[in-house]
């Protein structure tokens, strides 16, 4: 009877090694000789490291100068700070005229609202925010950064991207305080709840167009000011060389990568073989062939702008990778659902785009991220060809008469801007992989 | 039914394909840049005094005055431009296939250049040499002191041909050290990465200013080639050819006349040298060959200055400038003893 | 359909002899491949002709003829004879494609060493030692390229002594010295009887070989643990040391000494090339880390337990029981990791390394101008090397597929 003990046993304190500092240390750090010694050479590595340069880059330079003959006035060891400084608005703008650049800011905040609705839990239709962005951001975007006359197209455009992001915001509010979809909240105040599908799918497109009317209205009431694209440069290049090259080249790569899976001999063929040409040959050369070839293709008179080489260069370059990256994700789901698919009466078209698909694309969300960083780092590649991407300016500081020669402080800060940027985002890609495949277990 | 749909989807994109296709009909270069609302010119990454950029984002240089020359002549405005950076693989393919109305980049006038890559190269507007600088330390006074020794130049250029062929006449076994970036190259001859640098003395003296302590390096005094630089446009167009340059000779003309940017108004009005008047089209009709309006010549000066004022201001001494006298060089007017010289303007 | 209510479908039966040109399986996929093909070959006629024209209407040259034309460039870096002016455009080509293969196969045995340590690093248990790997990784991965090529060039310069005051890496035999103009290293040259060490080494690493497998042999029979390494070693060193003695010392070198502003003589590597090779190395195993430890960490925890438990040692569980299971997961990345060294040796153009895009597709087209033509051999150049690393991949995919079931 006695088996049961009736007082509690005192907690015993946690082993040593699991709560002091020195048991920490023994144990992570200093649990062998051969650990120890290990751990001494490390350390002292790092002191070497950050000692030289925290002397050179901050306590021996220059923040504040006019030229870089002042800056050796002031050190002759120390890091000049002062040219990456001065040329900031190069570096992140690139050309752009300076009083238009509240353009690319904008255009950014408006990306950042946009996409918002995609990160906010209890907003609706995530797929919807993510399509609009896709289609109608680039047609803004494109205007307000390049701007001069609207045309036809463009001016249609404009307004069906002013009303997608309205209703796009609309829509999260509506998520965020009612919990309903901006279609649902609608239909509900307007006490339509009871009525039949097809008179509140009415209701909803007679207020989409009268939208884009007062939309449209609105937006042929102003213009911004041309600014061609030789102007473009810096950050705002690259991001957008990268950012158009990995959204064409998500449907390219759909494409190509449903092509090499196909049945068809020709249609594999031929896509097996456009995907193996791209992935085998480095970027540089694919740039070099459109800046040098390109033009030799075209018929005589038609002129691309070096920009568009350039993008379309990268997007075939981009779309034969993430053909691959497809095709693993298509790859990873089982075959029955194929099957299943088609035992319900789907054709190719409906089994593709609604079964595998969707459940493929969720699969390679992260590695569509991580080709984006690799898209971004490879993107420096166009200052070889002349564009004046983040590279081209950083290397551009060194020409500059008051700051000819200035070279290595520049390329560290692109080095430290790079790294903070694309960190980032891989942190990122980490978190959706571990989020995404937590889903799968359900 | 479905089937049907995408039959026609894709017979109408073969159509669009088809007619998106249709070649544009040739017309004159002059007509074209008119049409266009601005000039195409075509420079290179930034090389320090010809053409760089400042953290405002503009352009400067002596080839970017020349470009704006050209502009000012067709439309009486100098920023009716837009600069085209191209790379050194592309530089002539895209003025031979027309991405570019002109180049001016200090490219060197070569025959084959000329000859076989479709374009045509204009009047120099730099004429530049190749040398060596050293460390003055080195005790090295002349070129043929430095058998076997490692020089840095700038790779893909006349520079590395010109080394060689220097290398081989006199048996020096010189050993080049290859570059494509400008800084990296001084950077590792400051170092003592190589015993001597070698490109166009311009440059030379330009990067030198850069340098920690400028004085510790001296030029030698061989000049081992000719580096004509000069503007360029495509092959055959004569009247754009003409266009561009007459625009260069008007820069020299106006030096050799006198006339400036300061002055160029009053020149107009109270000069009484036909030659000036011929020039800024107050007399005669020399602007209708080139198909511009008799104001061209003097919209040049007005927006670029002449000639000796473009130097000065940025090879020469000027607060842009590389600081490179122009006195008893290559480059100074004919009547001081150099070569620009502008054949008359009547 | 106005007042909701759905109306049930009724089961529509096709007829069954009834034969429908335009629902046929068979006549659409031939539809649509002969459009596809006749789309492709219309765009690839029309893209052709229209060079075609523009290379005719702008003078520019064509052809291949340029491959026997002489060069007049020299070149920093060449593994064959080359004089200026006497060598072609052909030879440039060469040149540049073996300093590509060179520079590759280079880096991508230093990245591969390199990797699979700071892979196994990354799991080390000492915390320090594990935080710097994550370090070096997540700073080399997210750095670009291009940016730390350049930085390695300026980097490796500033740091180098020069001429005068040369390292020598062969601890005074001055055999192998490195300084800010490169590295120079004593070449061999082989004397009449140094076939015999050649030889004697080879008998050695086979009797090393043959000796491994008894002792695993022996290891499955009996569970007996032998140490295969110090003999094998001692064996392959010992053997050709004492028969390369015995026949004279056959063996003279060509050592690199200071003559006037260089050393002359062995072979030397300019900076560039140390630069790219630093650059690639790095970058290249920070990936192969990465993709070492993901392949370490998919073999099963049990795997190297159960292991352990039968009394192997942790050096042997490693080899023997948990990289072989990782291997298949490790391959795939790293050979495409390999790929990408190739391709990335191209930024060598940033830093005037003579490879074949800055040697061939610059240099040489800046001087000849046969842009399609230059262009063209050069990619078909990468092409070739990439289908064949993807070719031998292909049969290890299969070979590693076939063992799984």
């Amino acid at each position: 009877m006695a088996i049961v003990k009736a007082t509690k046993t005192p907690e015993r304190p946690a082993p040593i090694s699991e709560t002091s500092i020195l048991g920490w240390l023994q144990k992570n750090l200093f649990s062998s000789v051969f650990n120890s010694v290990l751990t001494l050479l490390t350390t002292y590595i790092i002191y070497l490291t950050i000692s030289g340069v925290y002397v050179w880059g901050f306590v021996d330079a220059t923040f504040v100068a006019e030229t870089r003959r002042e800056c050796y006035d002031n050190s002759l060891t120390g890091a000049c700070w002062a040219g990456v400084i001065d040329w900031l608005d190069n570096i992140f703008y690139g050309r752009y005229p300076r009083e238009e650049l509240w353009r690319i800011n904008f255009g950014g905040i408006l990306l950042a609202f946009w996409m918002a609705p995609l990160w906010i839990t209890r907003a609706k239709g995530k797929v919807l925010v993510g399509a609009s962005v896709v289609a109608f951001y680039p047609f803004l975007a494109g205007y307000l950064f390049s701007g001069g006359d609207k045309g036809l197209f463009m001016q249609v455009m404009v307004s069906a991207a002013i009303v997608a992001f309205v209703i796009n915001m609309a829509n999260a509010i509506a998520g965020l305080l009612k919990q309903q979809s901006i279609a649902q909240f609608v239909i509900s105040s307007l006490g339509q709840t009871n009525a039949a599908d097809k008179s509140q799918r009415n209701l909803l497109i007679a207020l989409v167009v009268v939208g884009f009317g007062v939309a449209y209205l609105w937006q042929s009431s102003w213009t911004v000011e041309f600014v061609s694209w030789t102007k473009w440069g810096g950050l705002f290049l690259t991001l957008v060389i990268s950012g158009i090259g990995i959204a064409s080249a998500l449907p390219g790569g759909i494409i190509l990568a449903l092509g090499r899976r196909s049945k068809l001999p020709v249609l594999r063929v031929l896509s097996t073989g456009f995907i193996e040409i791209f992935r085998s040959v480095p970027l540089i050369t694919v740039l070099f062939m459109a800046t040098t070839m390109f033009p030799l293709f075209m018929p005589e008179g038609f002129v691309l702008n070096k920009l568009v080489q350039v993008i379309i260069a990268v997007v075939l370059f981009n779309a034969c990778y993430m053909a691959e990256t497809v095709r693993a994700g298509l790859q990873a789901i089982p075959k029955g659902q194929a099957e299943g698919a088609h035992t319900i009466g789907l054709g190719y078209w409906g089994t593709m785009g609604l079964i595998i698909m969707p459940q493929a694309l969720k699969h390679m969300i992260p590695n569509i991220v991580g080709s984006f960083i690799g898209l971004l780092k490879d993107t420096t590649l166009v200052s070889i060809i002349g564009l004046f991407d983040i590279l081209g300016m950083l290397r551009s500081i060194s020409k500059d008469i008051p700051w000819l020669g200035l070279h290595k402080e520049p390329l560290i800060f692109g080095a430290i801007l790079f790294f903070i940027i694309c960190f980032a985002m891989s942190k990122y890609s980490r978190h959706l992989e571990v989020k995404l495949s937590a889903g799968d277990r359900h | 039914m479905k089937f049907h749909c995408n039959l026609a989807l894709v017979a109408a994109l073969a159509a669009i394909g088809a007619s998106g296709a249709t070649t544009v009909a040739a017309e004159t270069t002059l007509e074209i840049v008119k049409a266009r609302g601005h000039l195409r010119c075509q420079v290179g990454s930034p090389s320090p005094g010809f053409y760089n950029m400042d953290s405002k984002g503009d352009w400067y240089g002596l080839d970017v005055s020349v470009c704006q020359a050209v502009a000012a002549a067709i439309f009486g405005d100098k920023n009716a431009i837009e600069f085209q950076s191209v790379s050194s693989q592309a530089r002539f393919t895209a003025l031979a296939n027309g991405d570019s109305d002109m180049l001016s980049r200090t490219a060197t006038m070569t025959m084959s250049r000329e000859t076989q890559l479709g374009i045509d190269f204009l009047p120099p507007v730099f004429y530049d040499g190749q040398g060596f600088m050293v460390r003055k330390d080195s005790g090295i006074t002349t070129a043929l002191d430095l058998k076997g020794a490692s020089v840095c130049v700038k790779t893909g250029s006349t520079t590395e041909l010109n080394l060689t062929d220097f290398s081989r006449e006199h048996d020096l076994n010189l050993t080049p050290v290859t570059f494509e970036d400008y800084n990296v190259r001084d950077d590792t001859y400051q170092n003592g990465g190589c015993d001597a640098v070698s490109n166009d003395k311009s440059s030379l003296a330009g990067n030198s200013a850069s340098f920690a302590t400028p004085s510790d390096h001296i030029i030698l005094p061989e000049t081992i080639s000719k580096e004509p630089l000069a503007p360029a446009v495509r092959q055959g167009d004569s009247q754009w050819h003409d266009l561009v340059q007459w625009s260069v000779y008007a820069l020299i003309n106006a030096e050799e006349l006198g006339i400036t940017q300061a002055n160029v108004d009053d020149m107009r009005a109270n000069s009484k040298d036909p030659n000036v008047l011929r020039m800024l089209g107050v007399e005669g009709n020399l602007h209708e060959g080139i198909g511009l309006n008799k104001d061209w010549a003097y919209n040049i000066i007005k927006a670029v200055g002449n000639y000796g004022e473009i130097y000065e201001k940025y090879i020469g001494g000027g607060e842009q400038g590389l600081g490179i006298d122009r006195d008893d060089t290559l480059n100074a007017l004919w009547s001081n003893g150099g070569l620009m010289y502008s054949p008359p303007m009547r | 359909m106005t007042n909701g209510t759905k109306e049930i479908p009724t089961a529509r039966v096709r007829p069954k002899e009834e034969f429908n040109f335009f629902q046929d399986q068979r006549v659409r996929s031939a539809f649509y491949q002969i459009l596809t093909a006749g789309i492709v070959g219309w765009l690839v006629w029309y893209l052709i002709s229209n060079t075609a024209h523009n290379l005719e209407v702008r003078g520019m040259n064509t052809g291949f003829n340029f491959i026997t034309a002489s060069a007049g460039f020299d070149t920093d870096f060449k593994l064959i004879d080359y004089q200026p002016g006497v060598g072609t455009y052909g030879d440039i080509f060469i040149i540049g494609a073996l300093n590509t293969l060179l520079i590759s196969f280079l880096s991508i045995i230093v990245s591969t060493i390199l990797g699979f340590t700071i892979g196994v690093l990354r799991l080390s248990s000492n915390w320090l030692v594990s935080k710097v790997a994550l370090a070096y990784v997540e700073i080399f991965r997210n750095v670009p390229l291009l940016i730390q090529i350049v930085f390695w060039y300026i980097g490796v310069f500033s740091l180098l002594p020069v001429v005068k005051k040369s390292l020598d890496l062969s601890f005074g035999a001055e055999r192998v010295i490195l300084n800010n103009r490169g590295l120079y290293f004593a070449t061999p040259v082989p004397g009449d009887l140094f076939w015999m060490t050649l030889v004697a080494l080879a008998v050695a690493v086979i009797g090393a070989i043959i000796y491994r497998r008894r002792a695993r042999k022996l290891q499955d029979a009996s569970g007996k643990q032998t140490n295969t390494l110090l003999p094998s070693l001692a064996a392959i060193i010992v053997l050709p040391l004492a028969v390369y003695f015995a026949t004279g010392m056959p063996l003279e070198w060509d050592i690199p000494t200071l003559q006037g502003f260089n050393y002359a003589g062995g072979t030397s590597v300019p900076p560039s090339f140390l630069a790219l090779l630093v650059a690639l190395s790095i970058y290249h195993a920070a990936h192969i880390a990465e993709s070492v430890r993901a392949g370490i960490l998919s073999v099963n925890r049990g795997q190297s337990e159960a292991a352990m438990s039968i009394g192997l040692k942790p050096g042997r569980v490693m080899a023997m029981v948990v990289i072989p299971q990782a291997m298949p997961a490790i391959v795939p990345p790293l050979i495409s990791n390999w790929m990408n060294t190739v391709k990335n040796s191209s930024l060598a153009i940033a830093i005037g390394y003579s490879d074949i895009v800055s040697l061939f597709m610059q240099t040489a087209l800046n001087q000849a101008g046969y842009a399609v033509e230059m262009v063209g051999m050069t990619m078909a150049f990468y092409m070739f090397i990439s289908l064949t690393i993807s070719f031998f991949l292909n049969i290890y995919n299969k070979r590693v597929q076939l063992v799984e079931r």
